[in-house]
């Protein structure tokens, strides 16, 4: 029995050696882990800020090195557990930028600063949680996606849980802890279920694409479809969206601001390469049954989108209300996704990078406005565009953009994403997407409503509070940073789109 | 030879009591067996294909690093609900709803 491995073991070898080479990015992430843990252990009292400069410089020097992999053609590395393609160097540059805007605002935030934990176990959860991102969008190998999307997942409970120095924390933490780990017992009984079926772990072998083909969607697919629910509840796609209103507004805004962007862009990645087997099938019309694949996708999307615009409707604490928003944006960027090509991809990285830039500037300002005034629902922000005038006219950008008007780049993600899905339209002609974009174009209309209540009462109603002019901090910079960002990329969209 | 549909047969069992301790259970570390139980029952699964997969092994490491996962997950959720216990006094999920309106 042993005997028969024995040729392998040196060809396995090389291919382990040959393949380190392409994996520079997740070693600067590694060293930076341990750099940040050893720089929390013995120079924290010396030099506080050191974890925060260490993660800082590690996460810009794996940007660099993915950065120079960006024009690399696909390779499998280490067996087939990974590939490493256009796409995933990408995804792996919109993690370093939210890691860096992450790392800045822990830096300039007072709860985390004040704590006598220190920051600088966070920053170590943080790099983990960036290699665990990094692998997730690489992954091919149903092994490689349970362990990273879980390597993932560990990381942000703790993240949520940080602090706990308050009931709501602590609780936001044990939702989170608790429905995810449900959602991912779900994802590997599909797996194993998946496996037992075509006896493969490998999404692109023969064995796996065979199976697919000569099998039925109808012994498949609840198979699936619980291996989608771990994914969909780190998109928190409808229906296992429950967490996020609870855990954004429960969790360290700083972390909220993390976890609506990032994992939810690597679920992104990995809802491509999970689907990536099954789209030939739907494509030659062996799935058009009354349950298929593109019929569970185009469900969940309207879903959502109506979920969360009308959600949020009804919500008075700004973060609640994020989530909700970020619930229905997810449900837009779904949309993206039938169009399974280079133009849809296009138009969801696209969508991601503005998206990611859009809710930390958001987070950054209404976390600012909390710690200068303990403010955090909507009604209370009357009268706030006098005292924090300049910080919110920010804020009216971004919210602006949010909804997807211009002269913002939220109006041209939009944009892209509508053009894909018309694009598929044109090209299956299912009514199921034409729903899908009347539903998307609807719910923009109607998230109008709740975000342009912030300005309303900031700048429209009064109130009876001493007006107080607060100096900006450093966090509010970097936030009108963003937003001049969020200016430019409409001139200049090309400055991302080039690279795509 | 035990058939391959035995096992998952059992597994689907498993994987039931499972979700049903998840879904009526009124404890946050009942509810982890429960969790428990869904993840053991993928395990015993990749384990019994893993018999039709010998070149690659997929199942057995699949089960080995599903059974690690496991353990951080659950260490993790414990120390959590430990941080709950303290500010609660309880650890009934039912009754622990601060985050609202």
């Amino acid at each position: 029995m042993m005997k028969d491995f024995i040729p392998y073991i040196s060809i396995s070898l090389n291919e382990t050696i040959n393949s380190l080479s392409f994996f520079y990015p997740e070693f600067a992430l590694g060293l930076g882990f341990l750099l940040v843990i050893l720089s929390d252990l013995f120079f924290a009292k010396k030099f506080p800020q050191l974890p925060a400069f260490v993660a800082l410089l590690s996460t810009l020097f794996a940007g660099v090195l993915s950065f120079n992999m960006l024009k690399q053609s696909p390779v499998q590395l280490f067996g087939g557990m990974i590939v490493q393609d256009h796409l995933s160097t990408l995804f792996k540059l919109i993690f370093c930028f939210i890691s860096i805007l992450f790392v800045l605002f822990v830096r300039y935030h007072k709860d985390l600063q004040s704590s006598n934990k220190g920051t600088g176990d966070l920053f170590s959860i943080l790099m983990a949680v960036q290699l665990g991102l990094n692998l997730m969008v690489m992954s091919e190998n149903l092994l490689m996606v349970y362990l990273s999307l879980e390597m993932v997942s560990v990381g942000s409970y703790l993240m949520v849980g940080y602090l706990s120095n308050s009931p709501k924390q602590s609780e936001a933490a044990m939702k989170y802890a608790l429905f995810g780990a449900v959602c991912s017992a779900f994802m590997l009984y599909g797996m194993s279920l998946i496996y037992s079926f075509s006896g493969s772990l490998d999404l692109f072998s023969a064995q796996f694409v065979s199976f697919l083909s000569t099998t039925p969607f109808f012994s498949w697919g609840p198979a699936l479809i619980m291996m989608l629910i771990g994914v969909a509840f780190k998109l928190s796609l409808v229906p296992f969206h429950f967490w996020a209103p609870d855990v954004y507004q429960g969790a360290p805004t700083p972390v909220t601001a993390f976890l609506s962007t990032a994992p939810k862009i690597a679920g992104f990645g990995i809802l491509i390469r999970l689907l990536a087997p099954f789209q030939p099938l739907s494509l030659s019309g062996i799935d058009n049954s009354m349950f298929s694949l593109t019929g569970v996708l185009a469900v969940t999307a309207i879903a959502s989108m109506i979920v969360g615009n009308f959600g949020a409707i009804w919500q008075n604490n700004v973060k609640r209300m994020l989530a909700y928003s970020s619930i229905g944006h997810t449900g837009f960027m779904l949309m993206g996704l039938f169009i399974f090509s280079v133009s849809g991809f296009k138009a969801i990285v696209f969508y991601m990078v503005i998206y990611s830039i859009m809710n930390m500037a958001a987070f950054m300002i209404v976390d600012e406005v909390e710690e200068k005034t303990g403010k955090q629902d909507i009604d209370e922000y009357k009268g706030l565009g006098k005292s924090f005038s300049l910080l919110m006219i920010a804020m009216v950008v971004v919210l602006v953009s949010l909804t997807g008007l211009p002269p913002t780049a939220g109006f041209t993600a939009k944009f892209l994403i509508f053009s894909a899905a018309i694009e598929a339209y044109n090209s299956s002609g299912s009514g199921l997407i034409m729903t899908l974009i009347i539903v998307g174009a609807l719910s923009t209309v109607v998230s109008l409503f709740y975000y342009f209540r912030i300005p309303l009462n900031a700048f429209l109603r009064k109130s009876d509070d001493p007006i107080i002019a607060f100096k900006n901090s450093p966090k509010s910079y970097i936030s009108m940073f963003l937003v001049f960002l969020l200016l430019f990329f409409i001139i200049f969209p090309s400055a991302i789109l080039g690279h795509l | 030879m035990i058939p391959l549909s035995h096992f998952m047969i059992i597994s689907a069992a498993l994987f039931c009591i499972g979700l049903f301790a998840v879904l009526t259970k009124r404890n946050a570390i009942q509810i982890l067996i429960g969790i428990e139980f869904m993840i053991n029952a993928a395990i015993l699964n990749f384990v019994a294909a893993g018999r039709f997969d010998r070149v690659a092994g997929g199942g057995q490491m699949f089960a080995l690093f599903a059974i690690v996962l496991a353990a951080a997950g659950v260490a993790v959720a414990l120390a959590i609900i430990l941080n709950v216990y303290k500010h609660f006094r309880t650890i009934n999920p039912d009754k622990i709803d601060t985050l609202k309106n």
